[in-house]
């Protein structure tokens, strides 16, 4: 089976249907062994040695930390990506994913509006929770779809405050 | 000595002085929130007692609730930690008037220093060299605008009543102060319940520098040398060390001496800080702490003193036999602040349940850590997790074991600080020493991630190889249930 991976925005193809597994047409002699009882792996990539600790999120999402840094990893093999390339779920572009309240607390203030433009990194929202302010940024560009909240509200952990779609070439 | 010790606080330093007080033989109350039932420092200490709901305001604020368990357990002293009570002085009279202990200077030094702009006169009045500002309370935006206009911008507005960050704002020109002072007093008012702000010169690129100090109830008063601590963000230290890469002999004298002039000013006694800002040679007081500080340890590693053993030792009436010519530095100490906050997104606090949690070992480390596998990290509490410190013989074997046990370190569940942490330690100018309060502004580098290829490729090889090893596990349970076998490439590879 292949697989296709995403880390970071980056996309991989990892070949397993040979002897060793082959990423974007490189071999690398692997294994992968677990510590019994435990989400530890040790991975022993062409003689290094790197201690991985995996959760499963969903079905194609693991949560992997690496050298103390966490990394959301997608994975998806050929045939689910084959099917949802033809039921139009695949690699269309999105836009970025929607600003939530990360913690319960107050919209002090909605720096954008429908239909802005959102450069990564933009200033979308800020919130006040602990009695410090946050700022919510936009993880990456985009164009406003809705704003869903006010300065002034009281929301909850993961409340859906503003979303967005792809830049103008599709919108 | 003291026979048994409330412990007004929780985490790492409630699970700090718990350790004290059973290294001294004396038993230990926790207090908990509902939220807390099996924290560390509940499950450490002799006996725990219920406060209330988890909101600070009904559980580790409640002075009532606090006092009741103290008579309620036979406590003879309260130990209050940092944050919530400590440097509530209405509280340490409540605790003294209730015929115990505090564990901390009188409630009338704590407000002597509590108020800064009344702390600012008393130390121009020691001889304690301050930052160029007022030491009134501004009436109003007029008030601070004359004032700014007196003193010269760039001022900074400060909380009278204030503390960690909370209602400052830096004010570069005349136009900008109206609104700042109106934002600052509201957000002083909100914190503190004291809407007071004063004015100080602001100092571009200072150090942030502080003393610590030591006194008993005898007039003995020592300092322990300095912490640099200039690695902050939004005000809040992020790494701390002992002694600054800044600071000589002849500095930590006149620090020395003039931290011990401040602590004598308001009749301190106990464990204490005095903090300077510090630039081009000149070094200014900012403000005391009148408690134990987060980075404590720091100095207990240099110095070779146990600050909160000598906390509850003199709380509880003994001379302080430690001379100041008896104080000797020995190599480098570094913490580093590991949070519940994620630096990849504005170190956004991140809440959730600790999955897993390894903590680094091996020579000179020490972990101050105030939680365990399985507890649930809330918004309702301060995001310490824990304090990394090392310690070696000099600042550069410092920094590196620093990023050796920061490398084992291992947390899942929540987004912690640590790799900035990491970043940090590795940095140039934080590796020469060049550095002051603006560095994380100065570093936006240090906030964002880049991927390895070798980084990504393992991360790639290990992600298909689970969702191989899951893909063989269904393919397997179908066959059999359909009655039939098949044989799996991998099968041997023993990672399931």
């Amino acid at each position: 089976m292949r697989y296709y991976v995403t880390v970071d925005g980056k996309s991989m193809e990892v070949d397993l249907t040979g002897d060793a597994p082959v990423v974007d047409g490189q071999r690398v002699e692997a294994e992968l062994s677990r510590v019994p009882g435990t989400p530890t792996l040790h991975l022993l990539a062409d003689g290094r040695s790197h201690v991985v600790v995996a959760t499963r999120r969903d079905r194609h999402n693991l949560e992997l930390h690496l050298n103390g840094e966490r990394y959301d990893v997608e994975v998806v093999d050929e045939r689910t990506r084959a099917i949802l390339a033809m039921t139009g779920q695949g690699a269309i572009a999105k836009g970025p994913r929607p600003v939530r309240a990360p913690m319960p607390g107050l919209v002090v203030r909605v720096n954008v509006t429908p239909g802005d433009q959102v450069e990564a990194g933009q200033s979308i929202v800020i919130i006040e929770a602990m009695k410090m302010e946050n700022d919510l940024k936009a993880e990456a560009a985009g164009v406003v779809e809705r704003v869903a909240t006010e300065a002034g509200q009281a929301v909850e952990k993961g409340a859906v405050l503003v979303e967005f779609r792809a830049e103008a070439e599709d919108g | 000595m003291l026979d048994k010790v409330l412990v007004a606080n929780r985490g790492e330093i409630a699970v700090r002085v718990i350790r004290a007080c059973r290294e001294l033989g004396i038993r230990s109350v926790a207090v908990y929130s509902e939220a807390d039932r099996h924290a560390v420092h509940v499950l450490g200490a002799d006996e725990a007692v219920l406060l209330g709901p988890a909101p600070a305001a009904e559980s580790y604020l409640r002075v009532d609730r606090i006092l009741d368990a103290a008579r309620e357990r036979g406590c003879d002293g309260v130990h209050p930690g940092y944050g919530f009570l400590a440097e509530r002085a209405p509280f340490a009279r409540a605790v003294e008037e209730a015929g115990l202990v505090f564990v901390g200077p009188s409630a009338d030094a704590i407000e002597a220093m509590g108020d800064k702009t009344r702390a600012r006169q008393a130390m121009m009045d020691a001889g304690v060299p301050v930052v160029p500002g007022t030491a009134h309370a501004l009436a109003d935006a007029q008030d601070a605008a004359a004032v700014a206009e007196e003193v010269g911008y760039p001022v900074m507005l400060k909380a009278a009543a204030g503390g960690g960050g909370k209602g400052m704002r830096v004010v570069y020109e005349s136009k900008e102060l109206a609104s700042a002072f109106e934002s600052a007093s509201r957000e002083a008012l909100g914190a503190f319940g004291d809407g007071s702000v004063y004015i100080e010169r602001f100092l571009e690129g200072p150090r942030h520098i502080e003393i610590q100090v030591l006194a008993d109830n005898h007039g003995n008063i020592i300092h322990l040398g300095e912490r640099e601590c200039s690695i902050q963000r939004r005000h809040q230290k992020m790494i701390e060390e002992a002694p600054s890469p800044v600071v000589t002999g002849p500095l930590r004298d006149r620090m020395g001496h003039a931290a011990v002039a401040a602590a004598r000013a308001v009749g301190y006694r106990n464990a204490g800080t005095v903090e300077f800002l510090y630039q081009d040679g000149e070094f200014y007081f900012l403000e005391m702490n009148t408690r134990i500080q987060v980075e404590h340890p720091v100095t207990e590693l240099v110095t070779g003193i146990d600050l909160v053993r000598w906390q509850l030792r003199v709380a509880a009436g003994e001379v302080l036999t430690v001379r100041q010519e008896d104080v000797g530095w020995t190599g480098h100490a570094i913490e580093c602040r590991i949070t519940s906050e994620d630096p990849y997104r504005g170190f956004l606090p991140s809440a959730g349940r600790i999955e897993l949690l390894q903590p680094p070992g091996g020579p000179g480390v020490r972990w101050d850590g105030g939680v365990q596998e399985g507890d649930e990290v809330s918004l309702y509490y301060d995001p310490l997790l824990a304090k990394l410190v090392v310690h070696a013989a000099t600042r550069e074997a410092a920094m590196d074991r620093m990023v050796r046990a920061l490398g084992e370190l291992r947390v899942v569940g929540v987004e912690t600080s640590a790799p900035f942490h990491r970043r940090v330690l590795l940095e140039p100018d934080f590796r020469s020493g060049d550095l002051d309060i603006r560095y994380i502004d100065q570093h936006p580098e240090l906030l964002e991630r880049e991927v390895t290829l070798a980084t990504a490729q393992s991360l790639a090889v290990t992600a298909a190889l689970l969702a191989e090893e899951d893909r063989q596990r269904r393919t397997a349970r179908r066959a059999e249930r359909g009655a039939s076998s098949t044989t799996s490439r991998w099968r041997d590879m023993g990672w399931r």
